[in-house]
């Protein structure tokens, strides 16, 4: 695991960079003005109460929401720029869902098959080789033809991790990943996703599992009304929270 | 002679090398074609002329038991065809609807036991009259209260819309009190009376004794009242040749004794009817039904096609963010959901080639009404299908790197076909049920073949019932199939 405490703070070295970043539904303002810097490598865990902004910061990431104001630079590319390729971006980046969000008309294998076919990345055959390996390294290569409507709703998430490393991504973006599982499926999600940090992949992981974003996180934002209100290791904000927000949350969650 | 020269002139000047040896053939044979054969220079012969015609004015036209367009005006304009050398194509498209087509020229001319009157003079030009008719009246033949028309007050009477009766029942109706009812056809009004919804009947009086002789249940109780001839009309202004001919070959037809013969056949001694049992009347009209079922069908198919891809370009315009398209596709839906089925059809067929002056067959016409109206339900169909899938499918996608139109493609569109098939298929059946207003501008599918035939026997009620079986079980069988096949493909 790297140590991001410095990489963050300079830009260039940056994965992931935001500035300024604003969002609006309507007269609803829902982030206020963001910065926040990802280092290559490094894992940041998102918490928050609810209605926070977590969840859109999140999919500003990656221009599921249209960006307001400011801007967000996703290796090198920004994301406001109307020339950029939104596409070839996010073929770099990975997003798992609170929902899920498997295709139910298609098999797991083709859920993980669709995009490296479709765009051209890999012959059906390769891709289906590829698929078999992601679905090894979730554990659920005897479900390869199952529909998804016959999963549990850990095996769905699992599926869901697999068919968003299909595209062979550099980040990823796991947005509430356990939070509509039942408490029992809850650790094998995880248990995935920490692999992945082993791995050295650079995630930004919004979530409520306070002992989950404490063992894995390099660094850990905590967000309230839209702002960014106290960041630091896990042992800063879990051991040492300094604003009154963030002390009342933790006092609520733990 | 004279009529052959522009058509030589013309030629010449396209073709110029043929000048001399056509002059020469037109000067010696061209005379001598003339001396020999007097029909050949007829200008209507060798011409086909599309003639509009009722559906239902026995006896000047009906459909006999072979589903053949019969009756005094059918066999006048016929044998007058023959006699010039021309031929005729009947097209029964009902009393209005004959007068419409003739003004936008779908028709070359028009009979239909139409009264010369000195409104249509301004709009048409007349033959000679060839048959001097009369209004009389006709109540339901247990009806003993109503001997004349001072029994009338209070009640209602039956009129064909436009039609002399109808001219005359508003002249009187002021002196005697009794509410007018235009109806379309003389079966209708015929069994509005026998229903007891109309109390009496004003009708020529060549009609009435048909169908008093057909067995339609009514009676005669007045005197026929001075009426007004009829005439073969054609537009104002055009198709005079036709006109012309008309009028020679009825002069010839009169003076041969073969128009009297026509008359008599219909008028002096018409075959009685024979009341055959339901099945009897099941299988007279079994060809002409299933012909008409036929034609429904397939106006129902191309119908459905044509509104399936509006539907799909349309319903995409709608869930589509680009303002100028939704806008396009919104108002589509507007017009079409907010104007009734039947003014469409009469503007396509009738509106649109009036204004536009190319005239349009009426299968293109009801095909296209159809398809425009189905094609706007299709639009919402569609719309509502693609945005009742989960927009989290469409997000995942598009995280994944792919585009819109690969996203809509394998992944929204496969499971929107999946919710909006119920809603096709019931489109499908409104749509097949919907082609029986096109009987309006004649279109012969299976409701007009249906009023055909009551047309001409009379039996509305048993005629009807049939019409509405042939729809049941089509329906059900379809709407079955369907059912079968979304099961198949959409499990």
């Amino acid at each position: 695991m790297s140590h991001p405490a410095e990489q963050a703070t300079d830009p260039t070295s940056a994965k992931i960079t935001v500035r300024g970043l604003k969002k609006s539904f309507g007269s609803n303002e829902v982030l206020k003005g963001l910065d926040v810097d990802v280092a290559e490598g490094e894992v940041v865990c998102v918490i928050g109460p609810s209605g926070s902004g977590k969840s859109t910061f999140l999919r500003c990431l990656n221009k599921l929401e249209d960006i307001s104001a400011g801007s967000v630079v996703v290796d090198g590319y920004d994301l406001t720029d109307p020339h950029v390729d939104l596409n070839a971006v996010r073929q770099h980046i990975g997003m798992v869902f609170q929902h899920f969000n498997l295709f139910p008309h298609m098999s797991v294998l083709q859920n993980i098959m669709l995009a490296p076919v479709e765009l051209k990345k890999q012959t059906k055959d390769q891709a289906r080789s590829s698929a078999m390996t992601l679905l090894r390294r979730v554990g659920l290569e005897e479900k390869a033809d199952a529909r998804p409507a016959s999963l549990s709703g850990g095996q769905k998430q699992r599926v869901a991790i697999a068919r968003s490393l299909a595209m062979n991504p550099d980040i990823m973006l796991f947005d509430e990943a356990t939070s509509a599982l039942d408490p029992e499926m809850v650790g094998e999600v995880l248990q995935v996703i920490k692999d992945l940090a082993r791995e050295g992949m650079t995630m930004v992981v919004v979530t409520h599992e306070m002992g989950f974003a404490r063992e894995v996180s390099d660094r850990v934002l905590f967000m309230a009304d839209g702002l960014l209100c106290e960041q630091g290791t896990p042992e800063q904000i879990f051991g040492n929270p300094q604003q009154p927000r963030l002390q009342d949350f933790l006092a609520k969650v733990l | 002679m004279r009529r052959l020269f522009p058509v030589l002139v013309r030629r010449a000047r396209a073709l110029p090398w043929l000048v001399a040896v056509l002059a020469v053939l037109a000067l010696f044979g061209g005379a001598a074609t003339a001396s020999a054969e007097p029909a050949a220079q007829s200008p209507v012969a060798g011409k086909t002329y599309v003639i509009g015609t009722d559906t239902t004015f026995a006896p000047f036209e009906f459909q006999d038991g072979s589903g053949n367009q019969t009756g005094i005006d059918m066999d006048l304009i016929r044998a007058i065809a023959q006699k010039q050398g021309f031929t005729v194509e009947i097209k029964s498209l009902g009393f209005d609807a004959a007068l419409q087509a003739l003004q936008s020229n779908q028709v070359s001319g028009v009979i239909a036991g139409m009264s010369i009157t000195d409104e249509r003079r301004n709009i048409f030009d007349f033959s000679d009259p060839y048959f001097d008719s009369g209004v009389q009246m006709a109540v339901a033949k247990g009806n003993t209260d109503v001997t004349g028309y001072e029994q009338l007050r209070g009640k209602t009477v039956a009129v064909k819309r436009g039609s002399e009766g109808e001219t005359f029942a508003d002249s009187i109706k002021g002196k005697y009190g009794f509410t007018v009812k235009p109806l379309d056809q003389s079966a209708t009004m015929y069994a509005d009376v026998k229903a007891g919804n109309s109390v009496a009947v004003f009708d020529d009086y060549p009609v009435l004794a048909y169908g008093i002789s057909q067995n339609n249940g009514l009676k005669t109780v007045t005197d026929k009242e001075q009426g007004s001839s009829y005439g073969f009309a054609v537009n104002k202004g055009q198709n005079p040749e036709l006109l012309a001919a008309f009028n020679t070959g009825l002069a010839e037809l009169k003076s041969s004794g073969e128009y009297q013969q026509i008359l008599d056949k219909y008028l002096k001694d018409p075959t009685a009817a024979t009341q055959s049992g339901f099945f009897g009347l099941l299988t007279d009209s079994f060809p002409a039904l299933m012909k008409g079922l036929g034609l429904t069908l397939l106006a129902t198919l191309l119908s459905l096609l044509v509104a399936l891809v509006l539907g799909i370009v349309f319903g995409f315009f709608k869930v589509s963010e680009n303002v100028v398209l939704r806008g396009i596709a919104t108002t589509y839906v507007s017009i079409f959901r907010g104007t009734p089925l039947l003014v469409q059809a009469f503007f396509f067929y009738f509106g649109l080639p009036q204004m536009t002056g190319v005239p349009m067959d009426v299968l293109t016409a009801g095909v296209l009404t159809l398809s425009l109206n189905a094609g706007a339900y299709m639009t919402e169909i569609v719309r509502g299908g693609i945005q009742s899938v989960d927009p989290g499918q469409l997000e995942a996608s598009r995280s994944l790197g792919l585009s819109y139109v690969t996203s809509m493609r394998r992944v929204v569109v496969p499971q929107a076909v999946k919710i909006m098939t119920p809603s096709f298929i019931n489109q499908f059946v409104i749509t097949l049920k919907d082609t029986s207003l096109l009987a309006v501008i004649g279109f012969a599918e299976l409701t007009y073949q249906g009023q055909q035939i009551y047309a001409s026997n009379f039996r509305t009620g048993e005629t009807l019932l049939i019409v509405a079986a042939l729809y049941f079980i089509v329906i059900t069988l379809l709407t079955q199939l369907s059912n079968v096949l979304d099961r198949k493909f959409n499990k």
